[in-house]
């Protein structure tokens, strides 16, 4: 018992007092406004549909993959899109190898509930026969670093995963027609996910002195706070998602200010993955283009002479 | 390869080693008592190195390796801040970011008997003294010097505490001192205490001031000297 003591991080009582002292003339310790994002960073793997995000200290990395598989028995048209967590023990001290804790759980659901209930992802283009062969979409999020704020970053991970995946065309073909044949890369070009909107999650911390709301809490801020609300909007103004579970509570107006802080920096944030996606995709295709063979270069001086 | 390793030792000196190097070789250096510190290891005429780092070497003879990480291993006559996580009979329990707990005898203050043991809290903040480490044993700590005095030992209150790696922790130490802190110390009034397990605590009579402070001294790790004071200057600015 002693050796797991040894290996978990502690908050000092000295810190407590000061994040919340700090809060109440509106400076927190990284230095940021309470009402300003970290940095964040997103990259992409080789691979179709795998991403890297960096928020903060915070690191998240999505992978998208697909496979064909037979449709649930009540939805025989529509395909089917899971969420799978992974929080790395090299993230956070407190992290155990094994079966998903309560937190990853929770994330999972979240970012679940954001892709599904809005309908961000298609499910119906998703379908190629009918109760018999559907496209599953996997989603693995993989937690590398905990700087606080883990559902946001995932949430990010895997929006850009989906939008820079691409999965396999297909075609019916057989006797009667009920044959799938999956088209290699090589053959046919693979297609693009529909996603319609990018669904943001923004999360809040709440802090029990004087009501103050700060955005995106980092680690520290995460241990002392004393309610958390995670609210999924989307560039349009439609609210997704709101997820509070527990901590203390907070009056509706607080709810309020906190949606419409949201709509703003989801504006903001749906641009910044928008454009990075944009980068990559112009980048793979420039390195599809084929170049003629047998043009090379003419030497002018020659003609010269 | 073998031509480099029977050449004078003055050639691994302030270069990077990594463990199984022979930095020195004993059998050149004859009459000669020299001293070795840690990640050094004698194998009969063959000093090698333990430890990833740089060879360093002081007059008059000692070598030693030194370098930067994480984790802290405990040496004896450190001082380290611990933070308390338990307290029982005899001791309490002191988290120093070690591979083991540390034990902090419950008398091991300056006039301290069992009538008067002081009473801390989960998650206090301790400057210590490292008495005792040895290798699968609990290290011992103390809140007074060797001679028994206080010495600025023991609790420390309000401020701010933050995690660095232990290389930053002995910069900030050395002496002369640090640029950084230097630069700091020049436009700002705060009181710092520096533990050699990668901990830092600044107090200041303004959160922003301590918030500064903190940021320029975890920035500063990558920087040279220069680059330190340029950098101090930028955030200085940002707040005035």
């Amino acid at each position: 018992m002693e050796g797991r003591l040894a290996n978990s991080w502690r908050l000092t009582v000295n810190d407590k007092n000061f994040i919340k002292t700090a809060l109440l003339s509106e400076i927190r310790i990284d230095g940021r406004k309470p009402f300003e994002y970290r940095k964040i960073s997103i990259k992409f793997g080789r691979e179709d549909g795998s991403s890297e995000v960096q928020l903060g200290q915070t690191r998240v990395m999505g992978m998208v993959t697909a496979q064909l598989v037979q449709p649930y028995r009540d939805r025989p048209k529509e395909g089917i899109l899971s969420i799978f967590t992974e929080f790395s023990p090299m993230a956070d001290p407190s992290f155990e190898p094994g079966r998903p804790g309560e937190l990853a759980v929770e994330l999972g659901r979240i970012i679940d509930r954001g892709l599904r209930e809005s309908r961000a992802v298609d499910t119906e283009s998703l379908c190629i026969l009918a109760s018999k062969f559907v496209w599953a979409i996997r989603i693995d999020l993989h937690i590398l670093d905990n700087g606080g704020n883990l559902v946001d970053a995932a949430n990010i991970a895997a929006l850009a995963a989906l939008l820079t995946f691409r999965r396999p065309e297909c075609s019916l073909g057989g006797e009667d027609g009920q044959e799938v044949i999956v088209h290699p890369p090589e053959i046919r070009e693979p297609l693009p996910l529909t996603v319609h909107h990018l669904p943001i999650a923004i999360s809040f911390g709440f802090f029990s002195n004087e009501s103050i709301l700060v955005i995106d809490p980092t680690h520290n801020e995460e241990a002392v706070m004393g309610g958390r609300m995670t609210t999924t909007v989307n560039a349009n103004g439609d609210i997704c998602a709101i997820q509070k579970s527990g901590g203390e509570g907070v009056p509706q107006r607080v709810i309020m200010q906190c949606l419409q802080l949201a709509t703003s920096k989801a504006a903001s944030i749906t641009k910044q993955i928008k454009d990075a996606v944009e980068v990559v995709n112009t980048e793979r295709a420039l390195r599809k283009v084929k170049r003629h063979p047998t043009s090379t270069g003419v030497d002018v001086r020659e003609k010269q002479n | 390869m073998e031509n480099k390793q029977s050449s004078s030792p003055a050639s691994f000196v302030d270069s990077t080693v990594v463990p199984g190097d022979v930095v020195l070789d004993l059998s050149s250096m004859t009459n000669q008592t020299i001293k070795l510190g840690g990640g050094l290891r004698q194998d009969c005429d063959a000093i090698s190195a333990t430890k990833a780092g740089t060879l360093r070497f002081s007059k008059p003879n000692k070598y030693w390796i030194e370098s930067s990480q994480k984790r802290y291993v405990p040496c004896v006559e450190d001082t380290i801040l611990g933070i308390v996580v338990d307290s029982k009979a005899d001791n309490f329990l002191i988290d120093i970011k070690g591979p083991a707990m540390g034990f902090l005898p419950v008398l091991a203050f300056e006039g301290g008997t069992r009538r008067n043991i002081p009473k801390f809290e989960v998650g206090t903040l301790l400057y210590l003294r490292v008495v005792k480490a040895n290798f699968g044993m609990n290290p011992e700590l103390s809140c007074t010097d060797a001679s028994g005095k206080a010495a600025e030992f023991g609790p420390l209150k309000d401020g701010y505490m933050f995690e660095t790696s232990t290389g930053l922790s002995r910069k900030l130490l050395s002496s002369p001192a640090c640029p950084v802190l230097e630069a700091l110390g020049k436009k700002l009034s705060f009181e710092i205490a520096v533990g050699l397990n990668g901990r830092v605590w600044v107090n200041a009579a303004s959160p922003d001031t301590i918030v500064v402070v903190a940021n320029a001294i975890m920035n500063s790790e990558c920087l040279s000297g220069a680059q330190q004071i340029i950098m101090v200057d930028h955030l200085l600015k940002n707040i005035q």
